[in-house]
């Protein structure tokens, strides 16, 4: 298939591979290396296989939540609910385990759960018509919040079974578990994204909604079925967190959301819809823990770590539209 | 991108400046209002040598730019537009009366008596239009330059456009006039100048030219012949599309059947309509494709059952802009399928752009990027690869180039004689009475009448499409 693809490109005039071009493509990427490089050179630490396979293992979490908000970006929606999700799935397949559910139904529960509700936040936004996803998903945000503390009473659900906290904090040889996990998630979402129909129309309805309507697009379905996808990411990041942690707690992935629309925003996708790349994100995520494993290896305090993710978020998307310039120069 | 092109506006003359997309037309007028410095060559301004360094230089000259693209802000009224960024102040304060005052006045000097404190939301098309020219007279432009301002216009509304451009030469301003309708250069300029590939072919006052003469200097010779009309008596073999209730037509198979009437009679909402778009209320009952009955309720159904849908306005509902040429051309093909199968596609799309001529630097290239012209052409590929069977065109050519104009007439006529039956909608009778076999008429969302190719005379389109029985 990407056979057939060459040729096309091959007879592309040059300024199609022009600096620009390249940038965008690999913009995030050269910042995650510069990036690596500098906190290398700061840190004898940072570039040993040990910290390394650790970034992998603390990034996960992001990376996973971050793949279905990238779908939801592509459409040019937003979903604020994944932090949400992400906890009361959390409570749920911890309770359940303890409830005596074997670890395998109720990580099913906890997906069916994700998808649920991700749904109903795009049933929100398509059939009541709100005017924008940010509404229909600041509210599932609440919701979802607020029941996980009510299922929980407000403590943590601590001591899970041992197969389970596997996907949190097992490896395989050296690979950390969670990362296969991640690796798993972005291939079928690259296919799904990159070679399908349904895909196609996803970048369609991001970059206009109409003329996808008018094409044929069922767009409240795909809506639909993004938010769910949304949703499902959620859960598996619950899956790993709840691993890692060895408990279930109602405030897990708080502040989730903003963690991953801004690995997507530093990834390369754009707020107006119609572009973003599953390896973007992935750097996105990637970068985005890099800075805090590397901070914490320079002692930097938490309260200053906030502040340069803060401005390093910022610094990204201008640099993105500076990017963006300079191709509609070129 | 432009040649020893030499170019003079008179105090109180229209000015025409026709040309293909890519001509220079843009250069030169971007030149006029100060927005690119040329490398070489000189401007004068009353006939004094002036150096522009930006578009503010040439406002402060009284150069005017009405845009094509209109920027006006709909939820302000028509004077805050009109004054938008500039409002008459004290201390800080707008002084709201003498604003509406000031713009009462401004819209009076074009011959209109609006309310100039309802919002622009409000207005039709043509009334934005006016706003727009009205800013530009605020701003005591001397010389105005329109681009396409009849674009998106009816024939009826650009006649009361003519109208405001004629008191504002009465009243010694300049126009530079930019349109590819012919017709109406030849009833508003008093000169015509003819670019094509940044050179200069022709400076003439219309009187001393024909419209052939002007068309072959824009194109050159080769694609001459293809614009002549030859509505070929085509092939009728059957009932294609028949729709009944409010509105009756039925369309036959290999037919084109014109749609006309003035802006806002119900063209767009029927043709939209049939395509299963869910308006507000439906103008007929039923449909019935191939005699038999069906149900469209969304753009799929419509896909399915054969039609395709070329809408009014490609950029908001044709396109995604920011997709590949490949991405736009398969989205309607192929959704019963899961995975995508590129080597099809691809494959398909090339076809269809050696077949429509589509210039194009690749695949990959974004839609954006291509010119009117190329851009309309891919919307059309979009349903030639489905094998669309019904094709309901909606301004197929509005804004783009005589050359690619002659294509898609090209194109149309091929689709008929293959077979497919086409109903299009057009703002300019010319267009519809050279390709169409049979003019249907519509007036407020009914139709007032039908013509056969034979019959229609502009006057007989007109006295329908303006209520008048026969």
């Amino acid at each position: 298939m990407s056979d057939a693809a060459r040729p096309v490109e091959s007879s592309l005039p040059r300024h199609f591979l022009s600096v620009a071009s390249l940038m965008r493509k690999f913009g995030p990427l050269l910042g995650l290396l510069i990036l690596c490089g500098a906190l290398g050179a700061a840190s004898d630490r940072f570039l040993t296989a040990d910290n390394l396979l650790n970034v992998c293992r603390q990034s996960a979490v992001n990376a996973l939540v971050s793949l279905g908000q990238l779908v939801v970006i592509i459409t040019a929606g937003i979903d604020l609910s994944v932090g949400s999700i992400l906890g009361i799935c959390c409570v749920i397949v911890a309770q359940l385990m303890h409830a005596g559910v074997p670890p395998l139904f109720s990580v099913v529960a906890a997906f069916a759960i994700g998808a649920a509700l991700g749904a109903i936040n795009g049933i929100l936004l398509t059939k009541l018509h709100l005017p924008h996803p940010f509404i229909p998903t600041l509210g599932m945000m609440n919701v979802a919040r607020g029941l996980a503390l009510v299922i929980s009473g407000g403590f943590p659900i601590s001591e899970l079974p041992s197969g389970f906290r596997f996907w949190g904090a097992g490896s395989l040889g050296f690979i950390p578990a969670p990362l296969i996990l991640v690796v798993l998630f972005a291939m079928l979402f690259y296919v799904f994204l990159s070679r399908t129909t349904i895909g196609r129309d996803i970048y369609a309805i991001g970059g206009n909604p109409q003329a996808a309507r008018l094409s044929g697009v069922p767009v409240d379905a795909r809506l639909i079925l993004v938010y769910s996808l949304s949703g499902v990411t959620a859960a598996a990041g619950a899956i790993v967190l709840a691993g890692r942690m060895n408990s279930g707690f109602p405030l897990a992935g708080v502040g989730g959301e903003l963690d991953s629309i801004a690995a997507v925003i530093i990834g390369g996708a754009s707020f107006l819809g119609g572009v973003g790349t599953v390896g973007g994100t992935l750097v996105g995520a990637l970068i985005m823990g890099v800075l805090r494993n590397g901070l914490n290896l320079l002692n930097v305090s938490a309260a200053w770590q906030t502040v340069v993710i803060g401005t390093v978020i910022v610094a990204a998307v201008w640099v993105d539209i500076v990017r963006q310039r300079a191709a509609e120069k070129g | 991108m432009l040649r020893d092109v030499s170019f003079d506006v008179r105090w109180g003359e229209v000015h025409a400046l026709v040309g293909e997309n890519g001509a220079g037309k843009s250069t030169l007028m971007n030149i006029v209002s100060g927005v690119v410095r040329p490398d070489a060559g000189e401007l004068f301004f009353e006939n004094r040598p002036v150096h522009l360094h930006g578009p503010r230089d040439a406002q402060a000259l009284g150069i005017g730019f009405v845009h094509q693209e209109l920027a006006l802000v709909p939820q302000m009224s028509i004077a805050e537009n009109v004054f938008l960024g500039r409002y008459p102040s004290a201390r800080g304060f707008v002084n709201r009366r003498a604003m509406h005052e000031r713009a009462r006045q401004v819209l009076a000097q074009l011959g209109h008596d609006m309310d100039p404190q309802r919002p622009v939301a409000e207005l039709s098309l043509a009334e934005r239009q006016l706003v727009e020219i009205a800013r530009a007279v605020a701003f005591e432009s001397r010389l105005l330059i329109m681009d396409e301002p009849t674009a998106p216009l009816s024939d009826h509304d650009a006649q009361a456009l003519f109208h405001s451009i004629r008191l504002l030469c009465e009243r010694g301003v300049g126009v530079i006039y930019i349109s590819h309708r012919l017709k109406e250069i030849f009833e508003l300029s008093d000169r015509v100048t003819v670019l094509r590939d940044g050179r200069l072919v022709l400076t003439q006052p219309p009187s001393a030219v024909t419209q052939e003469h002007l068309v072959r200097a824009m194109i050159g010779d080769e694609l001459k012949q293809k614009l002549q009309s030859v509505a070929a008596a085509s092939v009728q073999t059957g009932e294609a599309l028949r729709i009944e209730g409010a509105v009756n037509l039925s369309i036959h198979k290999g037919e084109i059947v014109g749609l006309a009437g003035l802006a806002g009679a119900g063209r767009t909402e029927l043709l939209e309509w049939l395509f299963g778009t869910g308006g507000t209320h439906s103008p007929a009952a039923g449909i019935w494709v191939n005699g038999v009955p069906v149900k469209v309720r969304t753009p799929r159904d419509a896909i399915r059952h054969g039609l395709a849908l070329v809408p009014d306005d490609r950029k908001a509902k044709g396109l995604v802009l920011g997709a590949s040429v490949l991405q736009n051309i398969s989205l309607a093909a192929g959704r019963s399928r899961f995975f995508m199968r590129r080597a099809q596609e691809e494959q398909a799309a090339r076809q269809w752009i050696g077949g429509l001529r589509i210039k194009v630097a690749g695949l990959s290239q974004h839609a954006v990027h291509l010119s009117g012209g190329n851009q309309q052409k891919i919307v059309l590929a979009k349903w030639l690869v489905t094998g669309a069977r019904i094709f309901l065109l909606d301004e197929p050519t509005r804004g783009i180039d005589v050359g690619a104009k002659a294509e898609i007439y090209d194109m149309i006529r091929k689709l008929a004689a293959d077979g497919a039956a086409v109903l299009m909608s057009s703002s300019e009778l010319e267009e519809l009475m050279g390709v169409a076999d049979r003019i249907v008429v519509m007036h407020r969302g009914q139709i007032a009448g039908e013509l056969s190719h034979a019959d229609a005379t502009e006057e007989k389109i007109m006295h329908l499409a303006t209520g008048g029985v026969d």
